[in-house]
């Protein structure tokens, strides 16, 4: 009686969402008549299921017609279209550039402060030699701040992800799937080496976190789909006792300003 | 799961012309998979801005990724998988503003959604039950509450969820079997068997 017990009881968490067809149903179905227990587990679940049924949100309607969600969407295609920046321009240009408008900008509003009657008047281009330098550095500096904190971020989003993680491994028992984790620490790590090589001074004050959250993308980089619970738990532990989710909170604000 | 509207073009001919970049195939689109894919974002999350945000995105999503989509699925499970992912996305920025702030009372993420108006004792249970599904449902794994919303909000089949989740037939049963187990217990005192 146990054994066939233990082998049917997935099967009438199945039978009770409704999933089971042909011969498996029909086998679980006279396992449920015959065994107490199972009929009891059973009565329960589909409760479960009827309350599910009976959620209102099943049939919820949009709050808004479709004609308005057209309108939106081709807003945001305009808008994501508008910001898409031309394609095989390098971030340094594309720096330069945003630093030269910026800078006229500047020039643009020294000069309409300085007007009395000011009229309309196109900004005089500015070269990008012309930049001061001390611009340009503090620019560069923001900007590898700013990656680093975007960094550290979608790093703590992979360590949440991976010690949250509690879907089984249909093959293995005692063993979750982690899913993209890897791949996405892999991607990560790569842009870390980015950080060094840019300006290692801006992020320098960042520097033991970055560190710390490189062993641990690695650690992650290096786990199968399909790991031990245990050693998911491991690496989670290990986690706190660093206290790498409040550092690594605590360091983004700080590099966001 | 596609719609056969006859003269209208398919699901098929509307995703490749999509990926020429032709914007007009969007509306037809949107106008088939808008209310399945409301009702997919607003299960996950419970709350109606929300799931309003995240069909949005769906489409931004479908259009803008369409050269990505090679046929091997139909149009429908490729853009329910958009929506899913989204939502899960969504979730888990949710959770991590929760534990950074302070943390939402069961029901407050989704006061805005009318109920309807039983008799008072009826009424209490029903808004308890809902509650304390809207928890349970909370408290899931995002991928096993992903399983259950496709399975009974979606009605999905069991190959179809496997499809649109990306994950093994075997895993997904598992998922199910857990998770009712999980809502079970997240239901006691409720529920009467």
């Amino acid at each position: 009686m146990i054994l066939p017990h233990l082998r049917l009881r997935r099967r009438v968490a199945l039978l009770a969402a409704g999933v089971l067809d042909g011969r498996e149903r029909d086998e679980t179905r006279a396992h449920v008549d015959s065994c107490s227990r199972c009929q009891r587990e059973y009565d329960g679940l589909r409760a479960v299921v009827g309350a599910i049924e009976a959620d209102p949100l099943r049939s919820a309607e949009p709050g808004i017609p479709v004609s308005v969600l057209i309108d939106r969407v081709e807003q945001r295609l305009d808008r994501a279209a508008a910001a898409r920046p031309a394609p095989a321009v390098g971030w340094r240009v594309a720096l330069l550039a945003a630093a030269a408008a910026a800078f006229a900008l500047v020039l643009l509003g020294t000069e309409l402060l300085s007007r009395r009657a000011p009229e309309p008047t196109a900004p005089t281009p500015v070269p990008v030699a012309a930049l001061p330098a001390d611009v340009l550095d503090r620019l560069e500096h923001n900007m590898a701040r700013a990656h680093a904190a975007r960094y550290l971020s979608e790093a703590q989003d992979v360590l949440l992800a991976v010690a949250a993680t509690e879907v089984d491994c249909d093959r293995e028992d005692d063993r979750v799937d982690v899913g993209e984790a890897p791949d996405r620490s892999r991607e990560l790590l790569v842009r870390r080496a980015l950080l060094v090589e840019g300006r290692p001074e801006a992020v320098a004050s960042a520097q033991a976190v970055l560190d710390e959250v490189e062993l641990a993308l690695r650690e992650v980089a290096d786990l199968p789909s399909c790991v031990r619970r245990g050693d998911v738990e491991r690496l989670r532990q290990d986690i706190d006792r660093r206290q790498l989710h409040m550092r690594i909170r605590l360091m983004t604000r700080e590099l966001e300003g | 799961m596609e719609p056969s509207q006859e003269g209208a073009a398919s699901d098929r001919d509307l995703m490749a012309r999509l990926a020429g970049g032709d914007r007009e195939a969007l509306a037809p689109l949107m106008e088939r998979h808008y209310p399945r894919l409301y009702r997919i974002a607003l299960s996950y999350l419970r709350n109606p801005d929300d799931a309003l945000d995240i069909v949005q995105e769906t489409f931004v999503k479908a259009f803008q990724n369409a050269n990505r989509w090679d046929g091997s699925v139909e149009a429908g499970p490729w853009l329910s998988r958009v929506a899913i992912n989204q939502s899960i996305d969504r979730w888990r920025r949710i959770r991590r503003r929760q534990a950074t702030f302070t943390p939402l009372a069961p029901g407050d993420h989704e006061s805005a959604l009318a109920d309807g108006a039983p008799a008072p004792d009826a009424r209490v249970h029903g808004r308890e039950l809902h509650d304390r599904l809207a928890a349970a449902l909370g408290r899931l794994p995002e991928r096993q509450r992903a399983v259950v919303i496709l399975r009974h909000y979606r009605e999905m089949t069991l190959e179809e969820i496997a499809d649109t989740l990306g994950m093994r037939l075997g895993t997904v049963k598992s998922s199910l079997h857990r998770a009712l187990g999980r809502l079970r217990t997240g239901l006691q005192g409720v529920l009467e068997p």
